[in-house]
């Protein structure tokens, strides 16, 4: 125990803090990452005796990912840090994990490492309905919750934004979710879904709309007969009317002065992006997020991520399966 | 609740005396637990258990489950002792003894879902309290484990009436305590109450069973209360409820209870729950092994 906490709290102290800042990364990685599930390579090296998860140094550097990108690897999971850091071992010539450990902790280079080490283990991949246990709390808790909220204004809007939108799966899929509902509790509500990345080339594919097996394997034969059309065997394109509801835009999330146009928003998505960004970087977006919300909204991260307590102005709620972070309405007094 | 309700739980409660239940060594188990740890003997303990082969078997199999942290299956009682101590085998006997008591008819309650949802509860207090500097893990344990007892109770006692309180409960996507008391006017915590007094068990765990979904009315032993209250909430959020989507939204750290078991527990605020709830996710698969393995083969329960 004290151990750990030898190690770690020497990231706490400025001078040793690693910075991941999101200028300093490649924009090809960022882009292939943002709103990208955390998914397993391909490559699988076979454990050997010095990199079994057993071994607890992976057990602290597991925590080490946790307090830098708030991102928690699952002991069932742990392989793919296990395989991450042996294949950074392999290529560095390194012999034991707590050399490696070293590397990620007391070495000039950590920084760079730690950035090369979070790229191995989290090889950006997405698809369609990646989080169903979002999807349902969005339909079945917080949009009723709205809605009553809503209920004695004349216009009734909608706003969500799907922040680091990626190649726009997750954007889409909000919208489809949504649609379902504009026959119930959403009827006559104006509904505006904002996607916005960073990366040209990722925004361009996403307003295609063209998806292939492997983006819709989440995707049920219900939804894709209502809102997709197959346009040959294996390739699939979003309906118009789904479309209509997005609006694709190019943003940085750390252009403070374009951040504080993005007003009114109802929830926010924002998965898998930030755990790239530096502590003070992510505090600065989630503060924006913050002031973005209106009373009342949620934000939501990837599914193991967390705001590492970087932000204490919102209330960590759980819903069955998901946990998402609420800008208190002010009915509840809670603010 | 009205005195005529109250009496008729207590009457129906007083009826369960006939049937085939609860294990003869679970109430001096549970009499050991709540002694001063010095004046348990292993020995006494080792007594009791070699009565039911069933029960010390299971609890040698359980121990080596990797939520207790051993890494092979003990050869004896003794010997699981001396690995993890008489408290913590205690527990685990308890449990085994539980797993025997009801036989819960499928028809209203899925048994699965029940013992996953106690056991999950049980784990999750215990590792809610193992972060807080002076909670008793093992007491927080078996206050997770037996809240729920009134739902065993209804289960034989109410079997029409829970029947149409737990239909309900799926269908409308409520709390199942909620949806007891607008079907029957009473809920598990009442019949549980009536059971628990009936055992004559310790007062913290009766008031744990009479208001873990009403924490502001415990009299005593509050912050236990408390705790099974976040415990059983969390696990509701994270796959260890009742088997259906309870269409619910918990703030934990804004819900009363909390600021209840921080009064005792001042360390409770530096708790990182997002990471908390990630490592309860990581119990999740091993409670449910747990459940097929321990309870699977009890008879009735399938």
């Amino acid at each position: 125990m004290n151990r750990e906490a030898t190690w770690n709290d020497g990231l706490r102290s400025p001078e040793l803090a690693p910075r991941f800042s999101d200028a300093k990364l490649p924009r090809e990685n960022v882009s292939t990452q943002m709103s990208t599930g955390i998914h397993t390579p391909n490559v699988k090296l076979p454990f050997n005796k010095t990199t079994e998860p057993s071994d607890p140094i992976f057990r602290q550097i597991r925590d080490l990912i946790y307090k830098v990108s708030g991102i928690f690897q699952l002991e069932e999971k742990l392989y793919l840090l296990t395989d991450g850091c042996a294949r950074r071992m392999k290529q560095l010539g390194v012999r034991s994990p707590r050399e490696y450990r070293d590397l990620l902790t007391t070495h000039s280079g950590r920084e760079a490492e730690l950035r090369q080490l979070l790229n191995e283990i989290t090889i950006g991949e997405t698809c369609l309905f990646r989080s169903q246990s979002q999807l349902d709390a969005m339909r079945k808790v917080i949009l009723p919750e709205l809605a009553a909220e809503k209920s004695n204004q004349l216009v009734k809007r909608l706003r969500v934004w799907s922040a680091g939108c990626s190649t726009g799966e997750e954007s889409y899929t909000l919208a489809m979710n949504i649609l379902e509902e504009t026959d119930s509790q959403l009827k006559d509500w104006t509904i505006e879904i904002l996607a916005t990345d960073l990366n040209d080339r990722s925004l361009e594919t996403a307003k295609t709309g063209i998806y292939g097996d492997y983006a819709l394997r989440n995707t049920n034969d219900y939804y894709k007969q209502k809102y997709l059309l197959p346009l040959d065997e294996k390739k699939f394109q979003v309906r118009p009317e789904v479309k209509k509801l997005v609006t694709f835009s190019r943003l940085n999330l750390q252009d403070d002065a374009n951040m504080r146009f993005m007003k009114g928003m109802d929830l926010i998505f924002c998965c898998n992006v930030l755990i790239y960004f530096d502590g003070r970087s992510k505090s600065k977006v989630i503060e924006h997020f913050f002031s973005d919300l209106n009373f009342g909204g949620y934000f939501f991260l990837g599914s193991s991520e967390s705001l590492l307590r970087l932000n204490d102005k919102f209330h960590l709620v759980h819903f069955p399966g998901t946990i998402a972070y609420w800008k208190p309405s002010l009915k509840s007094g809670r603010l | 609740m009205n005195t005529s309700v109250t009496s008729k739980i207590r009457e129906r409660v007083a009826g369960i005396e006939a049937m085939p239940c609860i294990p003869a060594v679970f109430l001096p188990l549970l009499e050991l637990l709540n002694a001063p740890p010095e004046r348990v003997k292993l020995e006494e303990v080792v007594r009791l258990v070699s009565y039911d082969n069933t029960i010390a078997a299971q609890c040698l199999r359980m121990a080596s489950s990797p939520l207790f942290g051993l890494a092979k299956t003990p050869e004896s009682i003794t010997g699981a002792v001396i690995s993890l101590g008489l408290r913590r085998v205690q527990t685990i006997l308890l449990t085994c003894c539980l797993g025997q008591a009801f036989p819960v008819k499928k028809s209203v309650l899925d048994p699965t879902m029940f013992w996953r949802h106690s056991l999950g509860c049980a784990m999750v207090c215990r590792k809610f309290s193992d972060k807080l500097a002076t909670a008793d893990g093992d007491k927080s344990y078996m206050a997770g484990l037996l809240h729920d007892l009134g739902l065993m109770v209804n289960c034989v006692a109410f079997s029409a009436e829970f029947g149409l309180a737990s239909r309900r409960a799926h269908q409308e996507q409520i709390p199942l305590d909620q949806a007891e008391r607008a079907t029957m006017g009473f809920t598990h915590c009442d019949t549980g109450r009536a059971l628990a007094e009936k055992w004559r068990l310790a007062d913290d765990i009766i008031e744990v069973i009479a208001h873990h979904h009403d924490v502001e009315h415990a009299q005593k032993a509050q912050s236990l209360v408390a705790l099974v209250h976040l415990g059983d909430l969390l696990c509701r959020m994270r796959g260890l409820g009742y088997g259906y989507y309870e269409r619910n939204k918990v703030d934990l750290v804004h819900d009363p209870a909390w600021a209840i078991l921080m009064k005792e527990h001042r360390d409770l605020e530096s708790i990182d729950l997002a990471r908390f709830t990630f490592e309860l996710d990581e119990a999740v698969g091993e409670v449910c092994e747990l459940v097929s393995m321990v309870f699977g083969a009890v008879p009735g329960h399938n």
